[in-house]
């Protein structure tokens, strides 16, 4: 299979890349969906995220990906869809993850649910390559690289250290 | 090209699939045996010329750089660009080149080839787009290795919500081919965005709507006909109103690129129909950025609003083209656009007279927009074969009808004004004692269209922009070949 070249059709008065859907002004009675990637800790990490939420009275859902090798199976796009207004992916900490996460980013997106991507530090190159060649400008925070030989204590520390950034990053449109 | 070759060099281009490179290849067999230097050329088969030691021109590489138009094609290159090129079999003239008196003793004077196959159909643009400059300045979108070219225009926002045709540099060249325009030229403005448009956008839209190159100069036309300012793009664009441009073409290219303008004429099934007025559509929202739920603020929108193109039928000479009737010559090719929404049926299979059939039809049209409303749209009357024979028995042209309809739809004005019969909807309270017309004198139009069979005829009501008599109507091109 060669690489293949399209013409592009629009006034290229905007970015090849397409602008993620504008986020809520607020959370008041809105639901986060909390989409843990199935990498192993990330489940830690967003254990954290769900207490810090809760303490501003912020409701949230928590999804898991059966594997953070494939994109996320139909059946639970579409539930995030059901059941919440915006999404906060992690933890992406490798290759695959990142691809997989970045296109499930642009699938909710395209289906109403804006958010933002978690990966560590190692893969903000991936990440950008990824929505490049998707076309999509997601939006994204970044945490220490590894985290793997972390201890629960510095996954909890690395959560709070984001925490702003993500209520930012989830309520503010161009903030990518 | 005469880069890589030395001048008097002789090249041959020779395919097996024609019987006149079978009826030389002995010839050329004689003269590379006795050590003649002749490059030949294959685009098929070249085992089947191997004793010739050919180079293999599968690629059409060569072929296109040459550009043969068939085989066999002799060429002696010179060093002024103007090389001798025989094609098919020319007895003296390959005798000349060779400067041999006897050769080709045996094989009758003169033999013509076949087509070259880089010109055969489909062909040509991917040579261009591959070994030539297609010359396409719209910004490249590279895909990687496994990425779905379908999903990729999907996914950058490209379609209305089906499939589209990727836009390559062979079908563009190919689109461009289709109206000889310079690619640069700037045709206007296009709304919300007020961006600007070239050609070239123009034929990738139209690649995208699945257009044939043909279709390409009703395309322009249609496009240039929604960017006059009395058309009122803009406003049609960004509405909240259902309408949306409806196209109607006029002239002998609606048969000659296939159009529809019998049963179904309306509907789906014919591509130029659907891919016309698609394209329009394509580049609204491409160009101009009209997206739905962004600047496009309709409130329900309409089928039409993906495409609604059709052709007049002008097969009866007793029917006056609509064209004609906008001041255009009969025979001329045109594109009229009209700010509609999709169609309300007119069903009346028991109206014997044309007098009948007027009241039955004005009846109908007085629903446009609110049944109380007036002068507040134009209509588009889109009248079948079967019905109009209720007219054309009794020698109502086209004038009459339109006068005929307009008069049976003047009411009093008491009866319409807001809140007259318990409705609060209606015209203005101070017009209560006028008549009152229900369009514009020319805000009628009327189209012959649809199947042979079937006394059913459709109205599309137009845009509340109308109520603004001089500042929104429909506009008629006439289509540049």
């Amino acid at each position: 299979m060669t690489t293949s070249v399209l013409r592009d059709p629009t006034a290229e008065i905007a970015a090849l890349k397409r602008q993620r859907l504008n986020p809520p002004t607020d959370l008041d009675g809105k639901v986060v969906a909390l989409m843990d990637i199935g990498k192993m800790r990330g489940d830690e990490f967003i254990d954290r995220l769900e207490q810090l939420f809760e303490e501003r009275g912020i409701a949230t859902k928590r999804y898991k990906k059966p594997t953070n090798t494939r994109t996320a199976p139909s059946e639970m796009i579409q539930q995030i869809v059901r059941e919440t207004d915006v999404v906060v992916v992690a933890l992406s900490d490798c290759g695959s993850c990142t691809s997989c996460s970045t296109h499930d980013l642009n699938d909710l997106d395209q289906l109403g649910i804006p958010g933002v991507s978690i990966l560590t530090d190692e893969f903000r190159e991936a990440f950008s390559g990824q929505c490049e060649k998707i076309g999509f400008d997601g939006a994204s925070i970044f945490t220490p690289h590894p985290m793997q030989n972390k201890t629960t204590e510095e996954l909890h520390e690395f959560a709070d250290s984001v925490m702003e950034e993500i209520l930012t990053k989830i309520t503010h449109t161009n903030l990518n | 090209m005469t880069g890589n070759h030395v001048i008097g060099e002789l090249l041959l281009f020779l395919k097996q699939d024609c019987e006149t490179c079978q009826l030389v290849r002995p010839v050329v067999g004689d003269l590379v045996k006795k050590g003649v230097a002749i490059q030949v050329y294959v685009q098929d088969d070249p085992t089947y010329f191997k004793d010739l030691t050919p180079l293999d021109d599968t690629s059409l590489k060569a072929s296109f750089e040459w550009n043969i138009e068939s085989t066999p094609t002799l060429i002696q290159t010179s060093g002024n660009g103007h090389s001798v090129r025989i094609e098919g079999w020319d007895k003296s003239g390959w005798r000349k080149i060779f400067q041999r008196k006897s050769l080709g003793s045996t094989l009758p004077d003169f033999k013509p080839g076949c087509g070259s196959k880089s010109r055969e159909p489909g062909v040509y643009e991917h040579l261009v787009a591959r070994y030539g400059d297609p010359g396409i300045a719209a910004r490249k979108v590279e895909l990687h290795k496994w990425e779905d070219e379908m999903e990729t225009c999907f996914e950058r926002g490209w379609t209305d919500g089906l499939p589209v045709t990727p836009p390559t540099d062979a079908r563009i060249w190919k689109m461009l081919q289709g109206a000889g325009r310079n690619p640069d030229e700037i045709i206007g403005k296009v709304p919300p965005n007020l961006a600007p448009i070239t050609v070239e956008k123009v034929a990738i839209n139209a690649v995208l709507a699945g257009c044939k190159p043909a279709y390409f100069p009703v395309v322009l036309t249609a496009l240039e006909a929604a960017l006059d300012p009395i058309f009122t793009m803009h406003g049609l664009l960004c509405t909240t109103c259902f309408s949306s441009p409806i196209v109607i073409v006029n002239g002998p290219i609606t048969k000659s690129i296939g159009m529809n303008w019998g049963m179904n004429a309306l509907g789906q099934g014919n591509r130029a129909n659907a891919t016309i007025g698609r394209a329009l559509q394509l580049i609204i929202r491409n160009v101009g950025g009209g997206i739905p739920g962004d600047l496009d603020r309709s409130t329900l929108g309409g089928p039409g609003k993906l495409t609604f193109c059709f052709a007049e039928d002008e097969t009866d000479p007793t029917w006056e083209p609509l064209s004609v009737s906008r001041g255009f010559v009969e025979g001329e090719n045109t594109v009229t656009l009209f700010q509609g929404d999709g169609i309300q049926g007119f069903i009346d299979q028991r109206s014997q007279t044309p007098e009948q059939i007027t009241k039955s039809l004005a009846s109908a049209l007085l629903a446009v927009g609110h049944p109380k409303l007036a002068e507040f749209t134009n209509a588009l009357l889109v009248l079948s074969p079967e019905h109009y024979e209720i007219y054309k028995r009794e020698g109502w042209d086209r004038r009459k009808i339109t006068n005929e309809l307009h008069k049976e739809m003047i009411r009093p004005g008491s009866d319409l004004v807001q809140g007259a019969n318990g409705i609060g909807e209606g015209i203005d309270k101070s017009r209560a004692n006028e008549m009152v017309n229900k369009f514009w004198p020319e805000g009628l139009l009327i189209v012959r269209a649809g199947g042979q069979a079937g006394l059913f005829s459709a109205i599309c009501a137009g845009w509340t922009g109308g109520r603004f008599r001089h500042e929104s109507i429909p506009v008629t091109k006439k289509i540049r070949l």
